[in-house]
């Protein structure tokens, strides 16, 4: 194969290309003979039968003419079984494929395309020889003939004989036999023979003739291995002759198949693992060679219907390509490096390196288009361009894509190759036509979409699939699209070119084109007028800086790619705009034949001073534009495309083409943003003429994809253009919702003064004459909330007044004039809001506003914010407690994602405060008291609250008294607090916490003061038990004088019992005696003054003694007013805590006097008796002999009874002298001798006595008690006993006595 | 050279976006991160596509277009970093290296106690830790 290197060089596979070297003069021929569409059929896979003359390369066969008839008999049933179906060949490793429709051709030996071929280009272009050779025999004609079948380029050859023999075994043998075998063995194509009887089956001779014949073939040529020779009658074929002859026809293609494949491979190999270090001429040889044999692999392949393989034979052709190319290029620079092979260099740079694509035409791609080039001169050029090759290789693989049904990979690697072409062209661009390289990617963009969208099917591959198909010509859309806006960018279109930020993004950061010298202006450059343009003034009179569209100043860039320029004036450059605004944009407006005197204008005649002829003058932007456009005149071969750039409205029809291609296929991608921001570009164009219906709808799509996902500043560009379009349809309720949305967005995104505008605009059509009236959603300019902090809190039934935060997002002062706030319950849904409304009108500030509504009584529940609405003129505006559009940045603002807040609870009834006595002490009585009352509020407020006081019987408020009411801290508390600070400082700091205030009593009512509406007060009230009885003492028997102190003690005492916690001061205490009784003592029945005043703390108990006795009666005058009892009299005074229970009481004067002392009187009667005892008698008991008692001994107990003073017989009407006495003994202790009761005689006088003895015996032993004398007819007061007897007394036991008697 | 970077919270909306581009056009910037957004939902619903780089943060190149890259990282918690690049020759290692500290820098700002979670994220600190970031972009792999 080395030998092929030279002409193979040039061989690179082009099929039209080989048509025509390997076979010269066929097409021609071709094409007298079956007219120009059959002849172009050849390099497609269609079918095309040529039969030629019979007898080319073998003289020695008989006359044509005696056979001719036979191939055209049999031709139609042959044909009929074209194409063959369900055939099954072997891909390339050798697994078998199925394939449904194996298209194939006929043609005979003689066919001009089997001729003249060199032996060396017959390897390389064997795919092109025939796959299998059919030998047609018969045994009625002696003639030979032979056919040569193609299918499509892989061919089946049928070698057909015909033998017309004089229908003998003989002439077989002789004549057919050699040179069937001389055709079998030459032959190294798979072959077999079809043997055609003719004879009629009517015709016995000849049938069995036929047999005969048939019979002696099958022996010679069929072996065992394989069956070569099958049999048709025309008469009546055999019904599987059909099959057979399939099976045999597709065996011997597959067989060939196989073997030329491993052939390729073989080659492929070889050719793969040439020697790395090679001569680079040898390398290149080599690599073009290897080329060759993949392509014609690859070729084979798809004649076979073998797509699948022959698209990876592509693949490995075009990385093998790549890999050539890196491989070239790393060479290259060791060749430069080692400077090794000067010579070698220069004649490969020279040839090698020729790029291509400076032809007329080339610009518009080929990429899907493999016929495009007649591509006989390159190859007689002898020349390898890389611009075609790679677009050739691409259009095969695409069309092999297109026949598997994969359009969607065409377009998918359509996209990838158009971008790294694109950079192969940049690397030429020096070399190329002017914007070569943008056209390029514009038609080969449109020539794809097109390309694939018609072999697409809906439906036809998974979704997931056709939306990346659809992604991938959306991108196709948007590259084309960015390029012919560059075009249009360069010959003057650029202020009609929208400055939005995806045409900013795309363009600005995409170079200029760099050919190696900037077009100048041509002589010939016609009239036109070129006016600076004047943007745009934005709605709102907003302004912005135009985003830039270009990547540098075109005007440097282009004067700077002059050849011969100096630097030149700047200014001039510039044509004194640019510079000043330093913009660097050089937007102007085309106007053609447009006459504005305002606009600084500038003629682009030929007049105009210095504007030709000058090539070292710097070119203004003007010349640069037209040059441009002549430049590109002469790049574009394209009509339609140049039409499309020839006027604004042309071109604007074409952009607006691609960008709808673009975003609608988009929109079926799942990009759908990049969709929806070209539908704003495409209402930008709406905008711009006028059709103001769709660019609303387009705008608003935009805006609610921005505003949806966050992006303001971008949102901030475009909903200005959607209020706009709104203005001018008069759709106010948009209108206005969009000036809301402009004035929500970021507030630095827009200046004051424009946010100023929004809200003038709101506010002069809220102002105006609606036609109607629009409900209008403030909620992300105006946002609410209830105050920080816990709820409002009310009790059923209550009112109470609501304090709400308002945020404004005006930026000015704004008139609500009225507002109404919901209110819902969260417990309960079903029950609707309930509205607060505040009729008067409100002024929001910018910011934070605190509004109060009145809150009229709620249900028990909790309740959140529900809606603000309000009116701001005719316009009813509605905000949602939370917003999700929100100015979210700022604090001040709520944030969305809090949740919401209960701003008031209603409980159920419960209760609200309790009272409690401060302390539980008893009263004085008749004396004004206080009385506390802790009054503390349970978690509620008591404001305004009333308490009314009713005393019940007994007990009498004062009203002419203040009440007190201070604050109270809890006991516990304040001893805490008391034993921290342990100082009299601290207890004044703690008082002086206090709050106190007098208040007054209505109709028994106190209205509680403000400060007490909190927190526990208590309220002191001057209370007077009334009772207008006397103190009564209960003690009743007084014995004696002595006894007399005790009836003050127990006055005292019931003093001390009153005032427990209190001290008391007794000033002075006096007896006020009733008639019978007298001071002892000269005194007026008082106790020593010096005893006072007598000070008797808390808990503890004193007593003052009285000294009185009986006054004598027979003394004292008669006159005295009778007294029936003796009152006590105490003066004292008692201070103490009225906290602790017990205090003074209350003055009526109670003012500041404080200090002064108050003496109290307290009164008790007692009821003194005469004193009643009055002895007359006295008992003795005579003391016992003091050896002791015992047991039995009898013993004289004595008493003495003796007559203390004269028996008045006055009194008593007994009047004897005797007595009766009476001894009481238990009997079980005593036995008495004598006797026990009985009268003995004691004389009246006074002492006069006597002695009773009874005789006793003691019972028992131990210590007893003793007789007793009683005198029953004496009262118990008249007697004393003196000297008493003796309680107990003690009795021994018996002395013990020897003289027992012991019985027998 | 990088020309912007950007945070995009989980609901995609725009937590920080820088551009390092001398001109007054970030707007342009803005687009092309907004719409790189399509690629990466893309990337996410798609779980075909994205494979076994399901469970990688690194992204990879989103955009392959002809002028600038547009390179994406996806966080844990559905927050994603976008970077744009003018250079054509970026290394993959250097963009992970990138984002991991940019990542890293990012966890600090918001680990802020005064951030708000879903809020744009102002501290000035992370705007110069990410300047610094974006500066020292690709110096280690050149030195």
């Amino acid at each position: 194969m080395a030998n092929l290197g030279g002409p193979c060089l040039v061989l690179t596979g082009n099929v039209k290309w080989v048509e025509r070297k390997v076979w010269p003069g066929a097409v021609e021929e071709q094409k007298e003979r079956m007219g120009e569409d059959k002849v172009k059929a050849i390099t497609t896979s269609w079918l095309v039968l040529v039969v030629a003359d019979l007898q080319i390369e073998s003289e020695k066969l008989l006359a044509v003419e005696d056979v001719s008839d036979l191939w055209p008999t049999v031709k139609n049933a042959f044909e009929e079984r074209l194409p063959f179906k369900r055939a099954i060949l072997n891909n390339k490793t050798r697994n078998p494929v199925l394939v449904d429709k194996l298209p194939a051709e006929f043609i005979l030996t003689t066919d001009a395309r089997l001729r003249s071929r060199f032996p060396q280009e017959q390897l390389l272009f064997w795919f092109r020889e025939p796959y299998a050779s059919l030998v047609l025999v018969t045994c009625e004609i002696i003639a030979v003939s032979m056919m040569i079948g193609t299918v499509s380029f892989m061919l089946v050859a049928l070698r057909g004989i015909l033998i017309c023999t004089s229908q003998d075994l003989d002439e077989f043998k002789t004549i057919l036999k050699p040179r069937l075998k001389l055709i079998v063995q030459n032959d190294e194509r798979e072959w077999f023979i079809v043997f055609v009887s003719k004879a009629h089956p009517n015709n016995d001779q000849a049938t069995k003739m036929a047999k005969k014949v048939y019979a002696r073939l099958e022996v010679d040529f069929s072996s065992k291995k394989r069956e070569r020779c099958c049999k048709l009658d025309i008469h009546g074929p055999e019904p599987n002759f059909w099959e057979d002859l399939e099976i045999k026809i597709i065996e011997s293609i597959r067989n060939t198949l196989d073997r030329r494949v491993q052939f390729y491979e073989d080659e492929i190999r070889k050719l793969t693992l040439y020697p790395l270090f090679i001569t680079f001429l040898e390398l290149l040889a080599c690599h073009n060679t290897l080329f060759c044999s993949q392509e014609s692999l690859a070729f084979m392949f798809e004649m076979a219907h073998l797509h699948e393989d022959a698209l990876r034979e592509y693949d490995e052709l075009e990385l093998c390509y790549l890999e050539t190319v890196l491989r070239q290029l790393t060479l290259l620079d060791v060749v430069l490096q080692a400077a090794v092979d000067i010579d070698i260099f220069v004649n490969m740079t020279g040839k090698q390196r020729e790029f291509g694509g400076i032809e007329n035409g080339d610009e518009e791609a080929a990429l899907l288009n493999f016929e495009n080039k007649p591509l006989t001169q390159i190859v007689q050029d002898d020349s390898f361009r890389e611009f075609e090759f790679r677009q050739y290789l691409f259009a095969c693989q695409s069309k092999l894509l297109f026949k598997l049904n994969r359009p969607f990979e065409v377009a998918a690697r359509g996209y990838t190759f158009i971008i790294s072409f694109s950079k192969v062209l940049t690397q030429h661009e020096n070399i190329l036509p002017f914007c070569m390289r943008e056209v390029w990617i514009i038609t080969a963009c449109l020539a794809l979409i097109s390309g694939t969208y018609s072999n697409y099917n809906e439906g036809l591959a998974a979704p997931d699939i056709e939306k990346e198909f659809y992604r991938l010509l959306g991108d196709l859309y948007s590259l084309c699209r960015v390029k012919f806006m560059r075009l249009a960018y360069i010959i003057g279109y650029g202020s009609d070119i929208e400055r939005s930020p995806i045409n900013s993004a795309s363009l600005s950061m995409l170079p200029w084109p760099k050919p190696s010298v900037w077009p100048s202006v041509p002589p010939d450059a016609s009239s036109e007028l070129i006016l600076q343009a004047t943007p745009r003034v934005k709605h709102f009179c907003i302004q912005r800086k135009p985003l830039p569209l270009e990547p540098s100043v075109l005007l440097r860039e282009a004067n700077r790619r002059r050849a011969s320029l100096s630097a030149g004036n700047t200014f001039e450059m510039f044509d004194g705009r640019s510079a000043i605004d330093g913009s660097g944009s050089d937007a102007p407006l085309r106007m053609s034949s447009l006459n504005k005197a305002q606009t600084i204008s500038m003629s682009r005649t030929n007049s105009s001073p210095g504007f030709d002829g000058s090539i070292d003058r710097p070119m203004r932007l003007a010349e640069i534009f037209v040059a441009s456009e002549h430049a590109l005149r002469q790049t574009i071969s394209n009509p339609n495309l140049w039409k499309s750039l020839s006027s604004v409205e042309e071109f604007e029809q074409k952009y607006l083409e691609l960008t709808k291609g673009a975003a609608d296929n988009y929109h079926r991608s799942w990009w759908k943003r990049h969709g929806v921001v070209l539908d704003g570009e495409i209402a930008a164009v709406f905008f711009k003429h006028g059709n103001f219906d769709l660019a609303a709808k387009s705008y608003e799509k935009v805006c609610a994809l921005y505003s949806g996902e966050g992006w303001q500043d971008l949102l901030a560009e475009v909903l200005p253009n959607l209020a706009e379009c709104q203005k001018i349809l008069n759709d106010q309720a948009g209108y206005l919702s969009s000036c809301v949305r402009l004035l929500s967005l970021d507030k630095g995104l827009f200046s004051i003064k424009e946010r100023q505008a929004f809200q003038s605009e709101v506010v002069s059509i809220a102002h105006s004459e609606m036609e109607h009236p629009v409900p209008l959603d403030v909620s992300s300019l105006i946002t609410f909330s209830g105050n920080p902090g816990p709820p409002l809190v009310l009790c059923d039934g209550d009112p109470g007044t609501l304090s709400v935060t308002v945020w404004s997002g005006f930026p000015d002062d704004i008139t609500l004039d009225s507002l109404s706030l919901t209110l819902a319950a969260t417990s309960n849904a079903d029950e609707g809001a309930k509205a607060l409304k505040s009729s008067i009108a409100t002024i929001l500030k910018p910011g934070r506003n605190i509004i109060t509504v009145d809150l009229p009584p709620q249900k028990p529940g909790s309740y959140v914010l529900g809606v603000l609405t309000g009116q701001i003129g005719q316009l009813r505006f509605r905000s949602h407690s939370f917003s999700k559009v929100g100015p979210a940045d700022s604090d001040d603002f709520m944030s969305y994602e809090k949740p919401t807040r209960p701003i008031l609870k209603v409980f159920n009834p419960r209760p609200l405060v309790d009272l409690a006595a401060a302390t539980s002490s008893p009263l004085l009585i008749n004396e004004a008291q206080w009385i506390g009352i802790i009054v503390r509020p349970i978690d509620y407020s008591l404001k305004g609250a009333v308490l009314h006081i009713d005393t019940g019987p007994g007990l009498m408020i004062e009203e002419s008294h203040v009440i007190e009411m201070e604050s109270y801290i809890e006991v516990s508390q304040r001893a805490g607090d008391i034993a921290n600070s342990n100082s009299a400082l601290n207890d004044c700091s703690l008082a002086d916490n206090k709050d106190f205030e007098r208040l007054s009593l209505h109709d028994g009512r106190i209205q509680l003061p403000d400060w007490a509406s909190n927190v526990t007060s208590i309220l002191w009230i001057p209370v007077c038990a009334i009772d207008n009885n006397l103190a009564r003492g209960s003690s009743t028997g007084i014995y004696s004088e002595l006894s007399t102190a005790f009836i003050s003690m127990y006055g005292l005492e019931l003093l001390g019992a009153i005032l427990v916690k209190a001290t008391l001061n007794i000033f002075d205490a006096w007896l006020d005696l009733q008639d019978g009784f007298v001071h002892t003592g000269k005194g007026d029945g008082r106790p020593i003054s010096g005893f006072f005043p007598l000070v008797i703390s808390p808990t503890s108990r004193a007593g003052i003694l009285f000294s009185i006795c009986l006054r004598n009666t027979a003394a004292e005058v008669e006159d005295v007013a009778v007294q029936p009892e003796s009152i006590l009299n105490i003066r004292y005074g008692i201070s103490g805590d009225r906290t602790a229970g017990a205090h003074p009481p209350v003055t009526a004067e109670s003012n500041g006097s404080e200090g002064a002392r108050q003496d109290l009187i307290f009164r008790s009667a007692l009821v003194l008796q005469r004193p009643v005892l009055d002895p007359s008698l006295a008992v003795g008991f005579l003391p016992l002999p003091s050896d002791g008692l015992r047991v039995g001994q009898l013993i004289n107990m004595n008493w003495r009874v003796e007559r203390l003073k004269e028996f008045d017989q006055n009194k008593d009407s007994q009047c004897n002298d005797e007595v009766l006495y009476e001894v009481n003994a238990n009997s079980d202790n005593w036995m008495i001798a004598g006797r026990k009761r009985g009268h003995v005689s004691l004389p009246t006088e006074q002492g006069s006595r006597i002695v009773i003895s009874v005789l006793c015996v003691p019972l028992v032993a131990g210590y007893v008690r003793p007789p007793q004398l009683g005198l029953p007819d004496i009262d118990q007061a008249n007697i004393s006993c003196n000297p008493p007897g003796p309680h107990l007394i003690c009795v021994l036991p018996p002395a013990l006595s020897s003289s027992f008697c012991i019985p027998a | 050279m990088i020309v912007c970077v950007a945070v995009v919270g989980h609901q995609n909306n725009p937590l920080y976006i820088q551009s390092f581009t001398e001109e007054d056009d970030a707007l342009k910037l803005h687009h092309i991160v907004h719409c790189s957004l399509d690629v990466v939902d893309e990337r996410v619903n798609n779980p075909k596509k994205s494979g076994p780089t399901l469970n990688e943060t690194f992204l990879g190149l989103l955009y392959p277009t002809e002028n600038y890259k547009v390179y994406g990282y996806l966080t844990n918690t559905k927050v994603k970093f976008i970077l744009v690049t003018t250079d054509l020759d970026v290394r993959d290692a250097d963009v992970r290296n990138f984002f991991r500290r940019f990542h890293a820098a990012y966890v600090d700002a918001v680990s802020n106690p005064f951030h708000v979670p879903g809020k744009k994220i102002t501290s000035k600190t992370f705007a110069e830790r990410v300047s610094t970031i974006v500066k020292s972009f690709g110096l280690s792999s050149a030195g």
